[in-house]
């Protein structure tokens, strides 16, 4: 066993490292305070080819896998810069089309993913189905030549600044089980009929969060993806890459709030000694140092299962293990860093207050703290299902 | 046009270094990286070579135990391959054995041109680029904040306190570069994964045709007598401005003959 990062996966972080300090936090909040985007560090990044380093060598990309496409969203994260649409483009959308894409979807869509060129959206939840995607009720109907999208989706990351999106829905019922047999779509942000209203939410982020109406959108056939009716099975594929991400970004935002607490703690001094001498101060810093590495550890573990040909059931569960885990060692460690910093964790100016919102959306999403418990316990306690 | 671009690969300066205390030489184990003042040379030389439409950047670099770290970040950057000279009969060489090294190996390369840094960031002699020009019979240039090439010669804006010269001369030529020449590039993700598997070759005092007495400490003609720490950084004087502040603020620019 050998935990050290490949010579690659070093110069990888510190390249990107590179990148995003130049932007660093103040861009970031400013950008999502302005309702501005933030397309130079994208621009940046892409130029470099580190949006598309999952992305396979023969589409362009980096060849690689989630594992350093998830190096590059801690950098960013660690940083202050959290990217939100790093998860949603590359990791799930990328994945699933290099999975199950037809050799000319792949070809047109693949390598634009890592030129920066294209953003991809993802909808999968709806208002009525959120954890239960069983009860996905965007339907589609096939009408001659092309299909006929209905319904609605909600908290799409993105979409004003996406091209496409790729759409999780309904093309018939399973007549055994009842249950709805899904499939993926492929579906221009521009087409006709589909309406997309904000959704105002509490989160400092450059990527806003939409709902999309679709009435009677029309869809080419060739944007189905994959098969049809077998919707539900290939996206799974790019959901494990969605929580590796989110507890990537999550340990990113850990370790931000934690060098600063930490540098903060040992410049200010209260009673003639730095307050980083106070074990009141220095513990409970130490105890989210921990939890943020652990957490670190998990998300490794999580990216080389899904990376390699390990049992799909241990990506599953150490991306699930990774994400809780993540989301709430970087709660952990923003609240104790506000801590540190006294009246200034407050403040605007030292950047630790506004990633709350993010911080505290990775408990929630992509998949709810409680969900994964039930997960664990189901799986891997062999506990009786709760739902 | 072939470019040679040393590179000296040190302790990573945010890890506090140790000196040997019998030689007074700073130790180096464990992981070496690229000096950051390379990387304006690196990125100087993949410029030059790039606007004469051809040519290559060879590294060139002496370390020990066959370290490679350093030379890989540069090699990501764009350089197509390196030389690393690493013999354990280097150990205490000073800065003129480790030109001497330098030299012979910048030789099999053939360049047109020598880039290296002003100086290094671990040991801040600052003499050994122009003791390779000397030792490879090239005219040398230093403190460049502006390089370019053409028609066989390198013209260049020297840094000095007044503002800069510019000084032509013919190649092949070394040239020290300064911070202020180039902003170095970060390396793409194609380059990370392309630098594996770009050549390094690996030499030894021998291959080069010298004398393990003419090199490293048995080569020296300079020695580390002692060190000593530099004084601590005084307190400041606090001024407590009771409405005269700024005369205080005034008087200290004046003392300074800032105003």
């Amino acid at each position: 066993m050998d935990f050290r990062e490949t010579d690659e996966q070093q110069m990888l972080r510190e390249a990107v490292d590179g990148i995003a300090s130049k932007y660093g936090h103040s861009y970031f909040a400013g950008r999502a305070r302005s309702g501005g985007n933030t397309d130079e560090l994208w621009n940046e990044l892409a130029e470099g080819g580190f949006l598309g380093v999952n992305v396979p060598a023969e589409y362009g990309g980096g060849g690689m896998g989630i594992a350093e496409l998830a190096i590059v969203l801690e950098q960013l994260a660690t940083n202050g810069c959290p990217l939100l649409l790093l998860v949603v483009s590359p990791a799930i959308c990328a994945t699933i089309i290099a999975h199950f894409g037809s050799t000319a979807q792949k070809e047109s869509w693949l390598p634009r993913f890592g030129s920066g060129e294209l953003k991809m959206a993802f909808a999968i939840t709806e208002p009525d189905a959120g954890s239960n995607s069983h009860k996905i009720a965007t339907t589609a109907t096939r009408d001659g030549d092309i299909w006929r999208l209905n319904g609605t989706k909600y908290y799409i990351s993105g979409a004003d600044e996406s091209e496409a999106v790729l759409v999780v829905t309904r093309t018939g019922v399973d007549e055994d089980t009842g249950r709805g047999r899904l499939s993926l779509f492929l579906v221009d942000l521009d087409s006709a009929g589909l309406d997309k209203t904000l959704i105002p939410v509490e989160i400092v982020a450059p990527e806003k969060q939409f709902t999309l109406f679709f009435d009677n959108v029309e869809v080419p056939a060739d944007r189905l993806l994959g098969t049809e009716g077998d919707g539900l099975r290939q996206v799974f594929v790019g959901l494990n890459p969605e929580r590796i991400m989110t507890a990537a970004m999550a340990s990113g935002i850990g370790r931000y709030a934690l060098e600063k607490a930490a540098a903060y703690a040992r410049d200010r001094s209260v009673w003639g000694t730095p307050i980083a001498r106070h074990q009141g101060i220095s513990h409970p810093l130490a105890k989210a140092k921990i939890e943020v590495e652990l957490a670190r550890l998990m998300c490794q573990k999580a990216a080389w299962a899904c990376d390699s040909d390990a049992d799909p059931g241990v990506a599953g569960e150490a991306a699930n293990m990774a994400k809780y885990a993540a989301a709430e060692a970087a709660l952990g460690a923003l609240d104790q860093a506000i801590q540190t910093h006294g009246g200034n964790g407050m403040s605007s100016e030292y950047g630790l207050a506004d990633m709350w919102g993010m911080a505290r959306l990775m408990r929630t999403a992509p998949v709810s703290r409680e969900m994964i418990l039930n997960f664990v316990a189901q799986h891997s306690l062999h506990l009786p299902k709760s739902y | 046009m072939n470019v040679v671009v040393c590179v000296k690969q040190i302790p990573d300066p945010a890890v506090p270094g140790t000196l040997d205390p019998q030689t007074h030489t700073l130790v180096r184990e464990g992981k070496l990286i690229m000096d950051d003042s390379d990387a304006y040379g690196v990125e100087m030389g993949l410029q030059l070579a790039e606007a004469a439409g051809g040519g290559e950047v060879t590294l060139v670099s002496m370390a020990p135990a066959g370290e490679t770290s350093g030379l890989r970040t540069a090699l990501a950057m764009g350089a197509a391959k390196a030389i690393l000279v690493s013999d354990d009969a280097l150990k205490g060489s000073d800065a003129l054995s480790t030109a001497k090294v330098l030299a012979k190996a910048i030789e099999r390369a053939q360049p047109d041109l020598v880039i290296a840094a002003t100086e290094s960031t671990d040991g801040y002699t600052g003499t050994t680029p122009v003791q390779v020009a000397e030792l490879l019979g090239f005219p040398s240039v230093t403190f460049a904040k502006k390089v370019s090439v053409g028609d066989g010669r390198v013209h260049v804006e020297r840094q000095t306190e007044a503002g800069y010269d510019e000084v032509d001369c013919p190649l092949p030529a070394l040239v020290t570069v300064t911070a202020g020449v180039v902003e170095p590039r970060y390396p793409s993700f194609k380059g990370i994964m392309a630098a594996k598997s770009k050549p390094v070759d690996q030499l030894t005092v021998a291959d080069l045709g010298l004398d393990a007495g003419q090199v490293g400490a048995a080569g020296a003609r300079s020695e580390v007598t002692d060190v000593t720490a530099a004084d601590e950084r005084k307190a400041g004087e606090i001024v407590v401005d009771e409405g005269e502040g700024h005369q205080n603020i005034v008087a200290f620019l004046e003392q300074l003959k800032l105003v």
